[in-house]
């Protein structure tokens, strides 16, 4: 296994000491030795001074086992010893500090990788953390949205239980005292009848000072609206039940159409004399759903509508299917919609009436229950002036 | 493995002494220096030390020749057993051909030997080296203490480990050549095949274990 060399690798001289100061060495023992000195590597060969002549002697410079290198003199043996042990004692010093410099590179490049490793590790899980943080984030934001939305549907249903309850209890005191008015109207109108057929048992000239002939069909004639009056009272009774679905409060089948009329005559009633409601219905297939909340929905928009046009105008109301959703568009002749309205139309308490003017809810709500079906619900100005709310949903 | 220099005809192992702060690991190569009486023996190199302990290691050089004419050099180190050191201790580790456990046997050092011997663990995997095939030998130091694990326990202790035991007490260098001289044998039986020590170089496990030593034995 071959590796780079280590602290622990064997020194040679030339790792030690530069040929300059073994020059400057060999200079100096010169001048001690009185002759010319040299320094030799392992193998013999000149390292440094002037090649060593006839009759010189060696000293070997041993730092752990075996020399690392020699000094060559035409000298005294003992004297060149001593000498060789004072550069040996000068070599060692440079074989110690290359060894512990070299080892603690070692050591401390190992320690730098270590710290790059753990750095790295760090960085990862740092930007998994981060990551997670994010998500984390994102996640709470959709709760939040979440919980928002069901805290408006939950308002609105309560809203719409407490609708339904009173219009079905007041459709339920009024259809009883309708009951016996219309009964009564009518037992009434075969007394009148009745009456008439008194008129040969009474003097000419007193029925006539009495004008009884006006009265007996001016009655039939009083009677016979207030007929109808119980009528259209019946109906708007039964409209007000259909509409707040208080019957169905589950998912059906619902005709679409049918609710959008029922709904046109509930708020009939409430537009001012100079609006003009006009409905171009189309035939449309059967709807799953709660068709009390899509009422809600619809009233809703048909209120803006009317509120938009204020005392004059038309709203119309169109239904269409097409092959995958039903689209009711509801059209007004208001206004429209400023540019810097749009954007907020369905945020919740985001209202363009004066305090006590609206809530903020209308569209709101609207849009949930639209989107609780799975459909989609858009606001936009007609190019040819006035709002156009646009509900699809899906079959 | 083992530096063959087959043009120096050299052959060099590394031998490292191992184990807990203050176990006794210079002192093991102090005596060693002054009772081996092998061929070739150079002087104990002891680094910087503070207040007596080893920062970056001790360096005894030993060595003999073969019949073959081969040099056969012996480096034994010692690491810093602090456990700051760890970076040192590594490096000093690395490359190493075989290894002694310094342990203490006092009672109070056992945790201390376990968490050196556990270093000892992990660092031989992260320089590359297999505890499984490497030479290792575990000496229980300082046995001249009171308070101290019998030979008995330390025994049971290791009941399960391959490893050589060797009782010890460095100081008055009683067990610090048993202790080499087990870890020569080991040595000698890991790379002896590979190596040729026998068929080319002439040294069986006597023969080796013997002029290692000098006749120190």
């Amino acid at each position: 296994m071959s590796v780079e060399p280590g602290f622990d690798r064997e020194f040679v001289l030339g790792e030690l000491i530069t040929p300059r100061d073994a020059d400057e060495i060999c200079t100096q023992l010169a001048a001690v030795l009185g002759q010319p000195v040299a320094v030799l590597d392992a193998a013999g060969t000149v390292f440094a001074g002037n090649a060593p002549g006839a009759g010189s002697v060696q000293a070997p410079l041993t730092l752990e086992l075996e020399p690392v290198g020699f000094l060559a003199c035409a000298c005294d043996a003992v004297a060149l010893k001593g000498a060789a042990r004072v550069v040996r004692w000068g070599l060692l010093s440079r074989a110690r500090f290359r060894m512990v410099s070299d080892l603690h590179l070692e050591a401390v490049r190992a320690d730098y990788a270590k710290l790059q490793q753990q750095n790295e590790a760090l960085r990862a899980s740092e930007a998994k953390y981060r990551e997670l943080a994010e998500i984390l984030d994102a996640k709470v934001k959709e709760q939040v949205r979440i919980i928002d939305e069901r805290q408006r549907q939950l308002y609105q249903a309560e809203r719409l239980a407490s609708i339904g309850q009173l219009a079905a209890g007041v459709a339920h005191e009024i259809n009883n005292p309708l009951g016996f008015v219309n009964s009564n109207l009518s037992t009434a109108e075969r007394y009148v009848a009745q009456f008439a057929a008194l008129r040969d048992m009474v003097p000419a000239e007193k029925w006539k000072a009495a004008d009884l002939d006006f009265v007996l069909e001016d009655f039939a004639e009083l009677l016979a609206d207030s007929q109808q009056g119980v009528a259209r009272i019946a109906r708007i009774v039964k409209d007000l039940k259909g509409f707040s679905s208080v019957d169905q409060p589950d998912v059906q089948l619902a005709d679409i159409n049918g609710q959008l009329e029922s709904l046109f005559a509930v708020i009939a009633g409430q537009k001012p004399p100079g609006v003009t409601l006009t409905s171009e219905l189309s035939p449309l297939p059967p709807l799953m759903c709660l068709s009390g909340h899509l009422n809600q929905a619809f009233l809703n928009i048909l209120q803006n509508a009317l509120q938009a046009v204020g005392e004059s105008g038309t709203v119309t109301l169109r239904s269409l299917a097409t092959g995958s959703h039903i689209v009711v568009q509801i059209d007004d002749t208001g206004p429209g919609i400023p540019d810097e309205v749009l954007p907020y139309i369905f945020d919740p308490f985001y209202t363009t009436r004066g305090v006590g003017g609206g809530t903020g809810l209308g569209l709101t709500v609207a849009r949930d229950i639209v989107l609780t079906h799975g459909g989609t619900i858009t606001a936009a100005t007609r190019p040819e002036g006035g709002a156009r709310v646009t509900v699809e949903l899906p079959l | 493995m083992p530096e063959l220099d087959r043009d120096a005809g050299r052959l060099t192992f590394k031998l490292v002494y191992y184990g807990p702060a203050q176990g006794g690991k210079t002192t093991n190569l102090m005596q060693l220096h002054d009772l081996v009486g092998a061929e070739m023996k150079g002087e104990l190199m002891t680094l910087e030390t503070q207040h007596d302990r080893t920062l970056f290691f001790d360096l005894l050089p030993l060595g003999f020749r073969a019949p073959s004419g081969l040099t056969i050099r012996f480096r034994l180190f010692t690491v810093p057993g602090q456990v700051a050191h760890d970076g040192t201790r590594k490096a000093v580790l690395s490359r190493a051909d075989g290894v002694v456990f310094v342990a203490d046997s006092q009672r109070t050092e056992s945790i201390n030997n376990g968490e050196s011997f556990q270093n000892l663990v992990e660092n031989l995997g992260r320089v590359g080296l297999d505890i499984d095939r490497l030479p290792l030998v575990v000496q229980f130091n300082k046995r001249d203490l009171p308070a101290i694990l019998s030979e008995d326990e330390v025994r049971e202790r290791y009941a399960g480990a391959p490893w050589p035991l060797v009782f010890a007490t460095a100081l008055r260098g009683e067990g610090v050549l048993q202790t080499f001289a087990t870890l020569l044998r080991g040595v000698w039986q890991g790379y002896a095949q590979e190596l040729e020590l026998d068929s080319t170089h002439g040294l069986t496990e006597e023969t080796f274990v013997a002029a290692a030593l000098g006749g120190a034995a």
